[in-house]
């Protein structure tokens, strides 16, 4: 019954009893504004920028992806490894790998058809794009498809679950050592898009 | 700053500095993350999970004012009222658990308690067959920092003896009478047998315990809580 001498995890705030459900959800709603803000400044409200992704001219989406995905990345690392953030605590959504890769491709299809995913679209709706609206009217109907349909659905929604995983644990690696790989991976993929950038809109140029 | 000779001398650092100075901003951050994940790749694991820290002063307060109990007669209660905003935990073994347990009751023997599978912000009911098993969960999880953990006061004893046999008291007050008459209700709901003086023997402990499927919940299914133990 003492005290632990080492620093006092406090995070993640929610699990740790911070606050209650109506405070988490007022935070949910700031937050989300700030994320709302800096997608439509980078200019991921409008569906011509986000298609040159999918043309090769502009992959600005790709880049701010893996530029958010090792910051967040190393940032959860670090809190952990200084104790303030308990990494066990942090919510991973369940691997369900074949619904996930067949969702994953339906959405990817989606996107390259309709121009946004489902939250850049909710961005350009706050600068009334027409075309998002329509979008959006479309993510809600399947949406309300999707859960008439659920009974029809469920076997295969739970197919293949794998429970919570992370790569460390399946590859059976260090954490750290995933950690400098991806990063090695992000730092490769940001310059080969770069580079890809170039190529392509010197190709359209010429 | 220093002269040409120097920047020879520190050889291939400066050189990496002045490189350094050269990159742009992209680059430069290309770098950072790169040596951050350098480190990161020998510093070791982040998951200091079972370091735990009490605060007694709280605990002992919590202890005291015995706000960590829920009366098996509340817990009924919930369970005919279909209430699913908590988690109740059977801790004796699968054997116990297999023969009798409180409906929609979930099996984690004390021993995997820390690995269940519980959230820290979810209300959670422990019960055992007294009150020991149960005191000493609730101190284990209290201590991994689980928010609410309550203990069902007097664990299967006392659930048996107020809630499937509830007993009418001799010369009972009217007050007492209607109070059994409710008791009663809920007894048959759980598939128990209410007792009143007339089947009340002395040393009249053998009453036979419900069949497990006996008890019809209006909550959802029961098997559903417990699927979550296979799942991660």
């Amino acid at each position: 019954m003492v005290h632990e001498e080492a620093m006092e995890m406090s995070a993640p705030f929610f699990k740790f009893g911070m606050f209650g459900d109506s405070f988490s959800l007022l935070l949910a709603f700031l937050i989300g504004i700030g994320f709302g803000f800096a997608l439509e400044r980078a200019g991921f409200g409008s569906a011509r920028k986000l298609m040159g992704q999918f043309y090769l001219t502009d992959l600005a989406v790709f880049k701010v992806m893996f530029t958010a995905i090792i910051t967040a990345m190393l940032g959860v690392f670090y809190l952990g490894w200084i104790g303030f953030l308990d990494v066990s605590l942090v919510y991973l959504t369940p691997t369900y790998l074949l619904p996930q890769i067949i969702g994953g491709l339906i959405l990817g299809i989606g996107f390259v058809i309709g121009g946004y995913c489902p939250g850049t679209a909710c961005v350009a709706v706050s600068t009334a794009r027409i075309d998002a609206i329509s979008f959006l009217a479309g993510v809600i109907a399947g949406i309300f498809l999707f859960g008439e349909a659920f009974p029809l659905l469920e076997k295969f929604y739970n197919a293949t679950p794998m429970g919570q995983v992370t790569l460390p644990g399946l590859l059976h690696v260090p954490y750290g050592l995933a950690v400098f790989v991806i990063v090695l991976i992000a730092v490769a993929g940001f310059a080969g898009a770069t580079w890809v950038e170039k190529a392509m809109s010197g190709r359209k140029g010429a | 700053m220093g002269g040409e000779g120097n920047v020879r001398q520190k050889g291939s650092v400066a050189v990496m500095m002045l490189n350094v100075k050269k990159m742009g901003r992209n680059a430069k951050l290309g770098l950072l993350v790169c040596l951050l994940g350098l480190i990161a790749a020998f510093a070791g694991n982040p998951y200091k999970g079972t370091r735990v820290t009490i605060d007694t002063a709280e605990l002992a307060g919590i202890v005291q004012r015995e706000v960590d109990h829920v009366n098996p007669v509340d817990l009924a209660d919930w369970i005919v009222k279909g209430l699913t905003d908590y988690r109740l935990i059977d801790l004796r073994s699968e054997a116990e658990y297999d023969q009798y347990h409180i409906p929609s009751a979930e099996n984690a023997p004390l021993a995997t308690l820390p690995d269940y599978g519980l959230g820290h912000n979810e209300k959670i009911v422990l019960y055992s067959e007294g009150g020991i098993h149960s005191a000493q969960a609730w101190f284990l999880l209290k201590a991994l920092g689980y928010k609410s953990v309550y203990m069902l006061r007097g664990g299967l004893d006392d659930w048996k003896d107020l809630v499937l046999f509830p007993a009418l008291p001799q010369n009972a007050t009217s007050e007492q009478l209607a109070a059994f008459a409710k008791m009663t209700e809920i007894s048959k709901h759980f598939g128990g047998t209410p007792r009143s003086e007339a089947t009340m023997k002395a040393g009249d402990t053998t009453m036979p315990l419900p069949k497990l499927q006996a008890p019809a919940s209006p909550a959802a299914p029961q098997a559903a809580p417990k699927k979550k133990k296979e799942g991660c």
